[in-house]
């Protein structure tokens, strides 16, 4: 078992910086997503701990040794592959045995670390199929317990649930999860997806265009982003083109067209031109006459989709934003036409550079 | 492949085809049917059926010499060419050489070249430097005319293969050695087979390079056959082009059946 | 993973040998082509000339070993393009079942001994070979047509050894036309032989081409089938290399007509896969 930490890691083709000064600590035990659209730089990250890829700057420890100029036969960690790579010449036992034989295990004691990981993924009776014989959420199974059984310090995944259907993948969430409590080995699990990475992890690292944009606790990514890339990527933002009206210390009033919305953070000048970022969540609907501090405006299409309920609100002069509410809740059934009031935290409203520019 | 009724084709072109297969095949009976006929020369039907042909080819130390000198340049060429040529396929695979393009047609430059072409310059080549009659000289001749077909089926076997189960096997512990070993020759040796196949028979063949080389003592099979017509036909060149029929036609029928060898033509 | 090195380390054994056995003994044909020979002396040490490249295009011998080596190239490659296409497109279009044995059936004579193929060639067109005897016995003709030792029958040997190549390159190119097109084609009012001229032939032209191109080079390169049925006085350009090395040891005149033989057979592959470049952007 050991730590995972990242010193300075850098990885460059050419002039092309995919992964700049990547610096943090996973403690032991800890489940760690790093997040991110394609590109990003996460899933080089990944192969560098697993020594796939050579890093151009930095170092990467597991626990307290250096590994990076290990090859990746002597690092001592277990990947599972987004394509989950099971060797299709050889049984789901000769698989789940390949890292074990590899280590020097034998006879009886192979033959019931092998069960002992297969038990763990639920396919104690799977061992003699081999991997075409086997539907893609037993292959995933298949390829955990081929990572588990040698016993691995750190556990990497590449995005091992993108291949699976919606039910199959919420379910494997689950399962994941409990399976790393259980074992208390330090993960490092890579995604796009945020809902995954939110709800499984520990800690959650933003990444974008190769630099570290947030690396923190869901809940700290979800409702105090760090940077304007984070509140665009994380929840459901509105996106709106806008100006910053007047500063009046740290946040100011921003222009959306002939609408006043305050912001209590504000990065650039008077007068500059921004997108500025509202969660749906962080608007409040309200059907009435707007309150003081309130923005008025107008529904203009409603959609129910199961939980919540969005709202498009036309603003004055066709600016429109969208809301959210619960479905069960007060506002749960306004119709179109009807005057609404929307509370936007000014907390909740960042102020970044129009979009085209780097984050 | 469904939808056959709509494109099926028609009686003229099936005709036409099987006349062509069986126009293939022709040389083929005629040769057999001359090894076991009685007379030297070809009727239909033949005037009598005999074996002698066989005895005398099988007994005949020229002969036997000449068989044991094509199986050993036939296999030896093979695996020298199995073991180079894989080695630099699975390099240019890898994709970690400069001009990869340029390197793979300078691997497969023999095949273009006219075979005769590469006889004359290494009978020169082996005149200057000593080599001309040896089996050494003959085994390296052997491996540049064969080693095209490895990499070619090598090169195309590694194009199908997903490198995540290489690194999967690295990770899980294996040296490069140990993952290229377990994981990924058992999944190209199909084609590597059928590569070989081409290579073994590219050499059991060979008369344009070959004849170049050989020394007085020790011919090859094809190139005795070879010189043996010049002189005439005996129906024990039948016999003995029976016999290497038999063989061949084994060789393919087990290559199909556990290989599924047609896929890779 | 796998660093420049340990990939130069694995290339480089087969480099060498290819370079050492192949690339140079060819390029030291070069100077050996410009050399002089003296019948029964030997070579002239020190004496350079281009006779031997010059003579290739004056001497009347020469120039009609040449034409009829390209005559053969050409006619063989048309006659096996016509023979194999009928058979490719039953191969590829064809009952399922038939595949497979369809195949085996081509394989087998092109794994089978070249010196053995044309042998039974040479039972089957002699004077008193299978087909002049059961033609005489028929009574079709009174006296043995000439089938050897001319150009028939190096035609009809050559077009036998090298239409397996055209039948397996046609299956290839013919099975990438995709069916979908040709049932558009259909489905449009194209009769069978319409889709077949506008979709099939069209879209299966760069195999051809290639198939074409293999079989041209290897039926100018052959040496086996043209001595085996041409006998010593029906040359050909290999033929003629082999005996200017072999029998009159005129090395520098047989090395000329070596490099003349590799300059036509890289010519041709280097114009078609120019060819094949400017359709493959059109495709």
């Amino acid at each position: 078992m050991g730590s995972l930490t990242f010193e300075g890691l850098g990885k460059s083709y050419g002039e092309v910086e995919v992964v700049r000064d990547v610096s943090l600590t996973i403690a032991e035990g800890e489940f760690v997503s790093l997040l991110g659209p394609s590109g990003c730089g996460k899933t080089t990250i990944l192969r560098m701990v697993a020594g796939l890829v050579e890093p151009s700057r930095g170092r990467i420890l597991i626990g307290r040794d250096d590994v990076t100029a290990l090859p990746p036969n002597k690092r001592g960690l277990g990947l599972v592959f987004q394509s989950y790579a099971l060797f299709p010449h050889m049984t789901v036992f000769e698989n789940v045995a390949f890292g074990l034989r590899r280590r020097k295990v034998a006879g009886a004691e192979l033959d019931k670390r092998v069960k002992e990981a297969l038990g763990m993924v639920r396919l104690a009776a799977f061992g003699e199929r081999y991997p075409r014989q086997l539907s893609g959420g037993q292959q995933q199974r298949v390829a955990i317990a081929r990572a588990l059984a040698p016993h691995p310090r750190v556990l990497l995944f590449d995005e091992p649930l993108s291949n699976l259907d919606a039910q199959l993948r919420d379910e494997m969430q689950i399962e994941l999860k409990r399976l790393q409590r259980n074992l208390g080995i330090t993960t490092l699990f890579v995604t796009h997806d945020q809902g995954e990475a939110l709800s499984m992890s520990d800690r959650v690292g933003v990444m974008a265009k190769g630099v570290m944009q947030q690396f923190a606790a869901p809940e700290d990514i979800y409702h105090r982003p760090a940077t304007g890339f984070v509140a665009s990527f994380i929840g459901k933002p509105n996106r709106l083109s806008g100006s910053v009206k007047v500063r009046e210390g740290a946040g100011g009033r921003l222009a959306l067209g002939s609408v006043e919305i305050p912001a209590a953070h504000i990065d650039q000048p008077a007068g500059a031109k921004i997108d500025i970022v509202i969660r749906q969540e962080a608007v409040a609907i309200r059907s009435g006459i707007p309150y003081p501090g309130e923005v008025a405006g107008e529904v203009v299409l409603r959609s129910f989709s199961g939980a919540r309920v969005q709202y498009v609100v036309r603003l004055a002069e066709g600016v429109e934003i969208v809301a959210e509410t619960a479905s069960h809740g007060p506002e749960a059934a306004l119709a179109i036409g009807a005057p609404v009031g929307l509370a936007i935290d000014p907390t909740a409203v960042f102020a970044m550079p129009p979009e085209g520019a780097t984050p | 492949m469904s939808d056959m009724s709509e494109n099926r084709p028609g009686w003229g072109l099936t005709a036409t085809a099987f006349t062509v297969v069986a126009f293939l095949q022709l040389p083929v009976i005629v040769v057999v049917l001359a090894a076991f006929s009685t007379t030297s020369y070809l009727t239909i039907p033949p005037q009598g059926l005999t074996l002698a042909w066989f005895g005398k080819v099988l007994s005949d130390p020229t002969y036997l010499s000449a068989i044991r000198m094509s199986l050993i340049l036939a296999c030896g060429s093979t695996a020298i060419s199995l073991v180079l040529g894989v080695a630099a396929a699975y390099a240019l695979f890898r994709k970690v050489l400069p001009g990869s393009e340029a390197v793979t047609s300078f691997l497969m430059a023999p095949l273009v070249m006219p075979a005769v072409v590469v006889g004359v310059a290494l009978l020169q080549f082996y005149s200057m430097t000593g080599l001309r009659g040896s089996l050494i000289g003959l085994l390296l001749a052997h491996v540049v005319i064969t080693v095209p077909y490895v990499v070619r089926s090598a090169l195309a076997s590694l194009s199908g293969l997903d490198l995540a189960v290489e690194e999967a096997a690295r990770v899980l512990g294996a040296s490069g050695f140990e993952a290229f070993r377990l994981v990924t020759l058992p999944l190209i040796a199909p084609g590597l087979v059928a590569g070989a196949l081409f290579s073994f028979i590219t050499s059991l063949d060979n008369v344009p390079v070959t004849i170049f080389l050989i020394s007085a003592s020790q011919t090859t099979l094809p190139v005795l056959i070879f010189s043996s017509v010049e002189m005439g036909i005996d129906p024990s060149v039948a016999a003995v082009s029976t016999l290497l029929i038999l063989a061949t036609g084994i060789v393919l029928l087990l290559a199909e059946r556990r290989f599924g060898f047609h896929r890779f033509v | 993973m796998m660093s420049r090195r340990q990939g130069l380390l694995l290339i480089a054994p087969l480099l060498l040998v290819l370079a050492g056995f192949f690339l140079v003994p060819v390029l030291m044909l070069l100077p050996t082509s410009f050399g002089v020979y003296e019948p029964g002396a030997g070579l002239v040490k020190g004496a350079w000339s281009l006779k031997n490249y010059s003579q290739i295009v004056s001497d009347d011998y020469y120039r009609e070993v040449i034409w009829r080596t390209l005559g053969l190239g050409f006619s063989v490659t048309l006659i096996c393009l016509l023979l194999s296409y009928p058979l490719a497109y039953l191969i590829a279009r064809g009952p399922e079942r038939w595949r497979v044995p369809l195949i085996l059936l081509v394989i087998f004579p092109m794994l089978l001994n070249l010196v053995v193929r044309s042998f039974g060639w040479i039972a089957l067109l002699a004077n008193r070979g299978l087909i002049n005897n059961l033609l005489m016995q028929l009574g079709v003709i009174g006296a043995p047509v000439k089938l050897l030792f001319n150009f028939v029958g190096l035609f009809i040997g050559l077009t036998h050894i090298y239409l397996p190549f055209m039948v397996l390159m046609l299956v290839a190119a013919i099975r990438n036309v995709p069916r979908d097109v040709e049932s558009a084609a259909a489905t449009l009012g194209s009769s069978r032989t319409h889709v077949f001229m506008a979709v099939t032939l069209p879209l299966s032209a760069p195999g051809i081409l290639a198939g074409s191109i293999l079989v041209f080079v290897l039926t100018i390169s052959a040496l086996v089938t043209p001595r085996m049925l041409g006998g010593p006085t029906y040359q050909v350009m290999a033929t003629l290399i082999y005996d200017e090395y072999m029998q009159l040891l005129d090395w520098p005149s047989g090395s000329a007509l070596s490099f003349a033989l590799t300059f036509m057979a890289v010519a041709i592959i280097w114009l078609s896969s120019r060819l094949t470049k400017r359709w493959a952007g059109m495709a």
